[in-house]
């Protein structure tokens, strides 16, 4: 007896969630989120560019007349900004996982996933890394977006390294729900 | 007259040469560090960096720059988003309070308080006696309301709200003195008169920007919004002046 009512109560309490998930946070379909993917082999490789286009901005670091520009989980745009009223694009230092930047001297850090590398950019178009410290950073899981009640692409692994996630209006290939 | 009109055109000339060629790649200064926004997770303290993940503060030994030597890992509970150091002290602005850490010993931070009445995504500046955090709502973070909060840190270990002003939805924000911006999301930039550091009167609302953090450097503003990154000039405090925008394509 004590046993079935046990169970009972379980699927109560599982019937509640379920309940509770379907009829109260029935999300609308306006946007998601979809992976943004780094090969594995290019994972710890930095290296400088051409200068790319603005695409997904994040944050911006200023030291002298160089802006840093975040590009989300991919790296950092170099600008010359020594006349404001005509910044210019000068280069593009690739950083896998990369959000955070900070430069003191010469010197930048920034994160690469999770550790955190050491850039020379005494000539910022010639970026080198100078260090590597490795597994600094706890990753938030890279198996699904960091949000709750949110449409997203399911992970494909064979693609690459989860390195963040972009927001997109809803498509039918965001399969996977959280 | 011809001669002299020649001279000039070649005196033209030769400083456009002079500046073009020089700027293709120069050096950052070797000293110095740089400057973040309010949404910064990464800040410098003279020899020292700071990290802050969703759980940790890290501090780094970085006077030699290109050996950092981490000293310690500080848990700060849950959610921490962003960091802003002023004087001798960290500011850590997380999604459940602004944690205060006593920096006089840069290489070993204190806990000294958290004021946790603050539950959304809330970055924070702070100038003389006062922190400014914006709170606002419809992110992951919990129950949120639309406000610029003042608090007292004077004494960091009782840090005390005075003034709560109602904003639309406010993201990022600086500090320069007399002057506060706040990024309004999708609505816009403002800036403030804060002579009186209590008080901060609207001076301009600036609508056609997507605004999401700011940083204020040599009387200059660089906005970064969704549809770019916007530099205004704020000499004259009273309109802001756009000088440039780098776009998003």
């Amino acid at each position: 007896m004590k046993k079935t009512l046990l169970y009972l109560l379980i699927i109560n309490l599982f019937s509640g969630c379920y309940w509770n998930k379907t009829q109260q946070y029935e999300p609308q379909k306006t946007d998601g989120y979809r992976p943004i993917y780094f090969s594995k082999d290019d994972y710890e490789k930095i290296s400088v560019t051409s200068p790319q286009a603005l695409k997904l901005p994040g944050k911006i670091y200023i030291k002298d007349n160089y802006l840093f520009i975040n590009e989300q989980s991919k790296g950092v745009h170099v600008i010359n900004n020594r006349d404001p009223k005509n910044p210019q694009k000068i280069g593009f230092i690739q950083i896998a996982g990369n959000v955070d930047i900070a430069v003191r001297g010469t010197t930048m850090y920034a994160d690469n996933g999770r550790d955190l590398v050491v850039i020379d950019i005494s000539d910022p178009t010639q970026a080198k890394v100078v260090n590597r410290l490795k597994d600094i950073f706890v990753l938030p899981t890279t198996d699904f977006p960091p949000f709750f009640n949110t449409f997203f692409e399911c992970v494909d692994k064979t693609k690459g390294v989860v390195v963040g996630w972009q927001k997109v209006p809803y498509d039918s290939n965001l399969k996977c729900f959280r | 007259m011809k001669k002299l009109i020649l001279f000039l055109i070649g005196i033209f000339l030769f400083q456009n040469c002079q500046t073009s060629s020089s700027d293709s790649s120069f050096s950052p200064s070797s000293t110095g560090n740089g400057t973040g926004g309010s949404l910064a997770r990464f800040t410098l303290s003279d020899g020292f960096l700071y990290t802050v993940t969703n759980t940790d503060l890290s501090v780094f030994d970085v006077n030699v720059a290109d050996k950092p030597n981490k000293l310690k890992t500080l848990n700060l509970g849950f959610g921490a988003e962003t960091i802003f150091p002023y004087k001798d002290a960290l500011y850590i602005g997380t999604t459940t309070g602004m944690k205060i850490y006593d920096n006089k010993n840069p290489a070993n931070p204190q806990f000294l308080s958290t004021y946790s009445h603050i539950y959304s995504c809330d970055p924070v500046v702070v100038q003389g006696n006062y922190a400014y955090v914006t709170l606002r709502s419809g992110t992951s973070c919990r129950n949120g309301q639309n406000s610029l909060d003042i608090i007292d840190v004077s004494n960091p270990i009782t840090p005390r709200l005075v003034k709560s002003i109602q904003m639309l939805n406010p993201h990022g924000l600086a500090v320069d003195g007399t002057n506060l911006f706040i990024c309004e999301g999708s609505n816009g930039l403002k800036s403030f008169d804060l002579t009186d550091p209590l008080n901060p009167i609207q001076r301009e609302f600036i609508n056609d920007v997507v605004s999401y953090d700011v940083i204020p450097t040599q009387k200059r503003l660089i906005v970064t919004g969704k549809n770019g990154i916007y530099q205004y000039d704020y000499t004259e405090p009273k309109s802001l002046k756009l000088l440039s925008k780098i776009s998003i394509e």
